[in-house]
């Protein structure tokens, strides 16, 4: 097995493109990068890659991770070298591991995300506080997920792990969170602002906000520390 | 430096659109060139980063060390909104600049419906749209591509244009900035335009005045500028192989509608299809070595991570070597997924076969364009095709696997009687029935498009009137009624649009006022189906006191003088004469690559020639 595992970055450069994209942009970095891919058997192979965790447009994170498949054995320092040199100024690679073992998915591993939120302010902060201390107290918030599709009602507490921090002056809120990742759904920071919004009377625009994922882990541990 | 909040990115749909940053994206600092040059395609991002023009000259610009050339496209309604909305000035992707600080702008003119895009980009820009109110420290605007061959319903939004290919001339014109501006702008304004108008290529409108005679037809074009040329021929490349091709094309991060490395194998076709302006346009026929696009194949794939080559040309499969090339690439890029696809293919087994070992395993469905439905009609467009090659073309492709073919036709061609219309029926038909015959069951899908046929100045058709909406709209239902089989879909253009386009084609400079109406009017994105108001257009028209069949319905006697002959792909006038009463006759003329030359004057006129390897290794 010839498997590694990059904790790399979706920056201010790339924030507005979509997973699908960033899929595709790492894919073409490891083409550039002439590292040998290993791909999937059939009608339309595609290269052997996973993602942790899909991330909207509009989010950029400090810490993504990715298995990716190599057919030949490569050494990590030129795995590293090769694939970093080709990336785009918003996707820097910060780490990336060789594993040999069979590994559970990372999509299966990942459990947590923490949030770093920056949204203006519109009022009062002392609004934006009281807001945040009735979300943080309430046991159960419902959201209404509306895709072109369906209409789901969601309940958002089961999915924080704590309670969300704000810290802020009059112009600038900074929300901190942390949003557990299930096999069963998780909610987007996204909608918890639009919640605050609506249901809490937290005088922000949601569209303003700046949202960065600082760290996706599993078990309590980063998942590039899990192989 | 223009800078977007996330207010307004997340807002809008594909936000990337807006936001560069893209892999190979060059990015100079302004204050140590001597010349900016913005290059536009006024469509989306989507659209405009697909066009292999744009991805030329901003490779050839770039690699001048004294000039910075930045992408700019057509932002779509919602983002247009916002710019408006928040004052937002129409920006470059590379530095995020403001284009009217750029030098130049250059637009990319497709097709003639995308003009009010066109006006629509200056607008947002803040920069003039009457190039005689741009004043000393405008941007100036230069207009380029295939709507060159008739500039005149545009000429007045324009600096100058570019006629012709433009990889070399814009260099010279690049050049001709930097001096001008080290002479501390000689001249002004008008000065710069002098010094350009010296250029082989290049026209600049403002030096010409058009003459109308007692019954406004056109009379005469006035030179009023002593250093403006009598008839600006277009710019041609000689050496293919000599010329610099892209090489780090810019790797959009968004779906884009090429999403794919064009290797372009050769420029011009002369098989001399007679509604055809890009035949004559771009002849004579130049390949590059095979030698010379194995290397490029190899530069592209390692400098933007594609996996996929489309081998591009106006008629791919006429490449003399292609069946080499083709073994050649495949067998290089073996091992590293790459997939090959060739965007128009020849009537015949030869392009079956190949189309058959470039789509392994997938077969996506195959494209034949007889563009008419009898042998009559097809010999009246010099369409050399034969229905028995159609029929060996589409047996071939069913043996081989294939399960859905599209038929492109056009509708309104000149000479044309409800038999020919009729014809696309039958011959779609037979198609139909050839499959059950080849394969001994149903389940093909044949997908006939009819176009509206527009003809075009510099074609054999350019006299002939076109036809009136009304009888589009008849010959479409005729066809309709005349389609019974459930495996053949039917799809028509919307007539009106062909209608339009037709009048802009063939218009002169007093259409002007017609476009910048339908613009204020709110005209924009005419090219896209959902957007399209014909209304805008007809009442635009109407203000303006035009009548659009003076246009395009109007039959032109051959003495007519024509308002688009100053700006020439170098064609003589009597060859376009004597392919309008051969085609009237039914006479077909042969391709000058391979048969005799007909004399259509533009290899001696312009001093080239043509380029066919496999003729050569003969």
């Amino acid at each position: 097995m010839n498997k590694f595992r990059i904790e790399i970055t979706k920056g201010e450069g790339i924030r507005y493109i979509s997973h699908l994209d960033y899929a595709a942009l790492i894919e073409r970095a490891i083409c550039r990068s002439g590292l040998p891919a290993a791909y999937s058997e059939g009608f339309n192979p595609h290269m052997k890659i996973a993602f942790a965790s899909a991330l909207a447009v509009g989010v950029t994170s400090d810490a993504e991770y990715m298995d990716i498949e190599l057919a030949k054995p490569v050494c990590q320092p030129e795995f590293f070298d090769r694939l970093k040199e080709n990336l785009p100024e918003g996707a820097k690679l910060l780490k990336a591991k060789q594993f040999e073992e069979k590994h559970k998915a990372l999509m299966a591993e990942v459990d947590l995300a923490g949030y770093e939120i920056k949204v203006p302010l519109h009022g009062a902060l002392v609004e934006a506080l009281k807001a945040v201390k009735k979300y943080n107290d309430e046991a159960e918030v419902f959201y209404k997920r509306v895709t072109p599709k369906k209409m789901r009602e969601i309940e958002v507490k089961q999915y924080m792990k704590s309670d969300i921090q704000l810290q802020g002056n009059d112009d600038m809120l900074i929300l901190h969170m942390q949003v557990t990742i299930t096999s069963s759904g998780s909610i987007k920071p996204g909608e918890i602002l639009e919640l605050l919004k609506d249901s809490f009377g937290m005088p922000i625009e949601p569209m303003e906000a700046l949202i960065n994922r600082q760290t996706l882990s599993g078990r309590g541990k980063p998942l590039i520390d899990l192989v | 430096m223009v800078k977007l909040e996330p207010a307004v990115l997340q807002a809008v749909s594909k936000p990337a659109r807006y936001t560069g940053n893209e892999w190979n994206a060059i990015k100079k600092d302004h204050s140590k060139v001597a010349c900016t040059f913005a290059l536009a395609l006024p469509d989306v991002y989507e659209v405009g980063m697909s066009n292999l023009g744009i991805k030329i000259l901003y490779e050839v610009l770039n690699k001048r060390a004294d000039t910075a050339a930045e992408r700019v496209f057509a932002p779509w309604i919602d983002m247009e909104a916002k710019m408006r909305e928040q004052d937002i000035p129409l920006f470059s992707l590379e530095t995020f600049t403001e284009i009217k600080d750029f030098d130049l702008i250059g637009f990319s003119l497709q097709y003639e419906m995308i003009y009010t895009n066109m006006l629509n980009m200056l607008d947002l820009a803040h920069i003039p749209l009457w190039s005689k109110d741009r004043s000393n420290t405008d941007t100036f605007v230069v207009g380029g591509g295939p709507c060159v061959y008739n500039t005149e319903p545009i000429s007045a939004f324009f600096d100058f244009f570019i006629i012709g290919e433009g990889e070399e001339v814009i260099c010279e014109v690049a050049a001709a900035f930097c001096t001008w501006k080290r002479e501390n702008r000689k001249g002004g304004r008008n000065g710069f335009l002098q010094q350009v108008a010296e250029i082989n290529g290049v026209y600049v409108p403002s030096f010409y005045e058009p003459v109308y005679d007692e019954a406004e037809l056109f009379k005469e074009i006035k030179i009023i500028d002593e250093h403006a040329k009598k008839i600006v021929y277009k710019r041609v490349v000689k050496d293919m192989d000599a010329i610099d091709f892209v090489e780090k094309p810019v790797v959009p991060y968004i779906d884009i509608v090429h999403d794919r490395i064009m290797l372009e194998l050769f420029r011009g076709c002369s098989r001399g299809c007679r509604f055809c302006q890009a035949g004559i346009a771009y002849r004579p026929v130049r390949e590059r070595t095979e030698k010379r696009l194995k290397d490029l194949a190899r530069k592209l794939i390692d400098t933007t991570g594609y996996d996929e080559i489309s081998l591009t040309s106006l008629s791919s499969a006429d490449y003399s070597c292609l069946g080499a090339l083709v073994d050649d690439l495949m067998d290089e890029f073996k091992d590293e997924k790459v997939s090959f696809s060739l965007p128009s293919l020849r009537i015949d087994s030869f392009s079956i076969d190949l189309a058959h070992k470039m789509q392994k395993v997938r077969k996506s469905g195959l494209t034949f364009a007889p563009e008419a439905g009898t042998q009559r009609l097809r010999d009246v467009i010099n369409k050399g095709v034969t229905e028995e090659d159609l029929i060996t073309a589409a047996s071939a492709a069913f043996r081989q696997g294939w399960k859905s073919v599209k038929l492109y036709f056009m509708i309104g061609l000149p000479t044309e009687t409800d038999e020919d219309v009729i014809g696309i029926a039958r011959l779609a038909q037979r198609v139909v029935d050839l499959y059950k015959e080849v394969k001994g069951r149903r389940g093909v899908k044949v997908t006939v498009s009819a176009a509206c046929f527009v003809p075009k100045p510099y074609t054999p058709f350019q006299w002939f009137s076109q036809n009136s909406l009304e009888e589009f709209e008849r010959k479409q239902q005729l066809l309709k009624e005349h389609i019974h089989d459930r495996s053949i879909q039917f799809n028509y253009h919307d007539a009106h649009v062909s209608y339009l386009e037709g009048a802009i084609a063939r218009g002169d400079r007093r259409l002007a006022k017609v476009i910048h109406q339908a613009w204020q009017d709110g005209a924009k994105f005419d090219g896209w189906s959902d957007q399209f108001k014909y209304e805008i257009w007809i009442k635009a028209f109407e203000k303006c006191g035009i009548d659009p069949r003076f246009y395009n319905q109007r039959e032109r006697t051959v003495t007519e003088r024509l308002p688009w002959e100053h700006t020439s792909p170098g064609v003589n006038k009597e060859f376009l004469l004597r392919e309008y009463h051969r085609a009237l006759k039914g006479e077909l003329t042969e391709d000058c690559r391979h048969g005799e030359c007909s004399a259509c004057g533009i290899c001696p006129n312009l001093d080239v020639k043509v380029v066919d390897w496999g003729k050569k290794n003969e």
